[in-house]
């Protein structure tokens, strides 16, 4: 479970422009799909590095299985794993291999178990027979499984997932939701997706909504859906729930 | 026509990467160095290229990349040759021969030589940087990581040159001076991209737990093996062959 | 200003692989032109191609019955244009374009000024401002402002929505639909849908094949075979009945309800 208890963050002084997070409890839980939607500026991207612990709430708490995930990443521990918008700005090895060894390399275990893992991992995304493969070869949809491989190389309990979709072709698109269905469902892995995508919001089981900084909604999709207009207007709303709304509308 | 890494399984493909940095360096600076005539530095060379043929080094692609120094071989013969006594077809020869040898070391090293064996060799050699404070790991790290960009920072600057001189940008006209200005429309735009490339990879880097005092454990491993106990022989022997003026003139 | 762009056999090659064979079809002003396909599918190349920068390719390209001439009379944009930046106010960096065509200070402003406000800048708030000082769609904006201000006979725009919020990408479909009236306007995009209404041709790319197909065509074909194109699944449940018939609603909401309600109003007057 990831628990959020009055958690703020901001930059330098605590000025009212440079809140990025005001005071937001939430908790999730594993086997659903969910989901943190907020425009740019929301805070969404700072909630999800949190969660990582890629840097330190400046009031509150956040745990990660009971975990302060800020002091486990400092300390080679891994709880949470995060795959950012651009795969190209992830892949840090020059070959397959190299790059899921990375990971590993930083958590500090023996070759035999590396290779293991490397093996096991690289085959589970169809990269087995790719390992020397160098990354400059590999088309689009390839690295983007390469930067979900590395992350997962490393079992991590949680993975985020910052805006995976928008620059992938809509057949990706359909490949990446297969992948998410499976690590939830078949897998029991914790999955955040963090989206601006009006379409995305379909997928999501439960749904943090933020704002400014503040999170205006918490609770289940169809909770969302009954929330009122003005929720609605804050967030894209997805054009088949539209579409439901006027379909139902002409029956009342 | 580059001259690249080709995966291969010979015998110089199985020597261990200090071993044949050691060979490819020592080569290069006996090469540089040694003044044997023509006839014994032709006999390395050829020496040289037959083994490189018995451990299945595919030589054509060096051998092709030799056009684009034809020019400098012919400059360097025509000036060494010309002394005081009129041309010297020899001395010509040996100078040319000296840079071809180089030159093909050079290419079968990097030919039999993985990126991530030039890595650990150069990581090697940094190592005693670390007394006075360098890392070398780290070093070798960001050398990693450039050669890994490279060819995505190429493909930038492409169509950020192609977007601009679309605009009217003239990225190539007024000569030496005004170049560096005209370039402007190229540059920046560069360097912020790879500014911003820099920060998001190392965000992602830190995701993946990368601690830069932390101690890291090694996935790649290289072994020793008999051969190469042989193979140093020739760094040990070429280096002998160096220092040999030195030995004949003390004693 | 060309009223056409029009390929013929044309025939486009990377190395020794050939992309596109014999592409015949015409790009045409007053509407926006579209062009899509899967990653790898030529997209990009074609694009260069008709930038003049990708030389290897049979065939030829014709604006108005003459051979096309790119230089100069093109602007080409790439993903994420706002990368090109280099000048340090906004005033430089929209003006650049028509500075390397040697026009002066003072005939420039007024023109850079009218422009801005026509891609939904207000000149009097940004005019000195850093470009990376704007917000997202601000930004996005000046650089196609700033692609576009010396009037180009035709704009190829790589994937201009991507990265852009809903609001953004509304704000930006329409002012690219604006631009058609005087451009011939060729956008590469993996999400037609946005665009499909203001379009009014779409060429889809693919390795056995390649089409021209209309907006409407391009709906049908993706309602009758799921591979061809992965629509979103309401829109397939709502309209799929009526795949055959000749126009097709949009992929938004209200259209697609006004559709239905005026097929079922059909349907009771013929019983």
């Amino acid at each position: 479970m990831i628990v959020f208890d009055q958690v703020s963050f901001w930059y330098n002084d605590r000025s009212e422009t440079s809140f990025k997070l005001k005071e937001v409890s939430f908790s999730l839980e594993k086997g659903c799909v969910n989901g943190v939607i907020g425009g740019n500026g929301s805070g969404k991207s700072t909630v999800a590095r949190l969660m990582v612990g890629l840097m330190p709430v400046n009031s509150g708490c956040v745990r990660v299985l009971d975990k302060d995930p800020y002091q486990q990443l400092l300390h080679s521990g891994f709880l949470a794993g995060i795959i950012f918008q651009n795969p190209e700005n992830q892949i840090v090895g020059a070959t397959v291999e190299e790059d899921l060894a990375f990971g590993l390399e930083n958590l500090g275990l023996s070759h035999a178990e590396m290779h293991c893992r490397i093996i096991e991992t690289a085959t589970r995304f169809g990269l087995g027979n790719m390992l020397r493969e160098p990354v400059a070869n590999l088309s689009g949809g390839q690295k983007q499984l390469l930067c979900i491989a590395s992350v997962m190389v490393m079992e991590p309990a949680w993975v985020i997932f910052d805006e995976p979709t928008s620059h992938l072709d809509p057949w990706s698109r359909l490949e990446f939701w297969k992948i998410i269905d499976e690590f939830v469902h078949h897998h029991g892995l914790g999955v955040v997706i963090v989206s601006q995508l009006a379409e995305d919001l379909n997928r999501f089981d439960k749904i943090l909504g933020f704002s400014n900084g503040n999170m205006l909604f918490q609770g289940s999709r169809s909770e969302f859906r009954q929330a009122g207009e003005s929720l609605h207007t804050c967030f894209n709303y997805p054009e088949s729930w539209k579409f439901e709304q006027l379909m139902v509308s002409e029956h009342v | 026509m580059q001259i690249s890494y080709r995966p291969g399984n010979g015998l110089l493909y199985r020597l261990h990467p200090m071993v044949k940095g050691a060979i490819a360096f020592s080569a290069i600076v006996f090469f540089s160095i040694n003044s044997l005539g023509l006839a014994m530095m032709s006999a390395t060379v050829a020496v040289m290229l037959l083994g490189c043929r018995f451990s299945d080094v595919d030589l054509t692609e060096i051998f092709m990349s030799v056009r684009r120094i034809l020019l400098l071989l012919v400059i360097v013969g025509l000036i060494q040759g010309l002394g005081a006594d009129g041309f010297s077809v020899t001395a010509a020869g040996a100078a040319m021969m000296r840079i071809l040898g180089v030159f093909l070391v050079a290419g079968v090293y990097v030919t039999v030589s993985s990126q991530s064996e030039l890595t650990f060799f150069w990581e090697v050699c940094f190592r005693p940087l670390g007394l006075i404070g360098l890392p070398a790991r780290e070093l070798a790290l960001i050398m990693v990581i450039a050669v890994r960009f490279f060819p995505v920072i190429l493909g930038e600057i492409d169509r950020i040159r192609m977007a601009q001189v679309a605009r009217g940008a003239k990225l190539d006209s007024g000569g030496l001076l005004a170049s560096a200005t005209a370039l402007m429309p190229l540059m920046i735009p560069t360097l912020t991209q790879s500014i911003i490339r820099a920060g998001e990879l190392a965000l992602a880097m830190e995701a993946r737990g990368y601690r830069v005092t932390e101690q890291r454990t090694r996935y790649q491993r290289f072994k020793f093996s008999i051969i190469d106990f042989f193979a140093v022989l020739i760094p040990v022997l070429l280096f002998a062959l160096l220092l040999k003026p030195f030995f004949d003139s003390a004693f | 200003m060309f009223d056409k762009l029009e390929l013929k056999n044309l025939t486009v090659r990377y190395g020794s692989h050939v992309l596109l064979k014999e592409l015949c079809g015409s790009f045409s002003r007053g509407h926006i032109n579209l062009i899509v396909g899967r990653a790898g599918s030529g997209k990009s190349t074609l694009l260069r191609v008709l930038a003049g920068f990708h030389k290897e390719y049979d065939g030829s390209i014709e604006a108005d019955g003459a051979n096309f001439e790119p230089s100069g009379n093109i602007s080409l944009a790439f993903q994420n244009p706002e990368a090109l930046f280099f000048n340090g106010t906004v005033e430089d960096e929209v003006g650049y374009a028509l500075k390397m065509r040697k026009l002066n200070r003072s005939e420039i402003e007024p023109v850079a000024r009218a422009w801005l406000q026509k891609w939904g800048l207000n000149p009097e708030r940004c005019w000195n401002n850093h470009p990376l000082e704007l917000s997202g769609g601000e930004k996005r904006r000046l650089a196609l402002a700033a692609c576009t201000i010396f009037m180009p006979p035709v704009v190829l725009l790589d994937e201009p929505l991507a990265g852009l919020d809903a609001k953004g990408q509304r704000a930006l479909a329409e002012l690219l639909a604006g631009m058609t009236s005087e451009h011939i306007v060729i956008v590469v995009t993996h999400e037609p849908e946005i665009l499909l209404e203001q379009s009014g041709s779409l060429l889809f790319l693919h390795s056995i094949g390649s089409r021209w197909l209309k907006p409407a065509e391009f709906l049908r074909e993706s309602l009758i075979d799921r591979n061809f194109f992965p629509l979103p699944e309401w829109y397939c449940n709502a309209v799929g009945q009526f795949a055959q018939s000749s126009d097709l609603p949009p992929i938004r909401a209200e259209a697609v309800y006004r559709f239905i309600k005026s097929r079922e109003c059909k349907h009771a007057d013929q019983l």
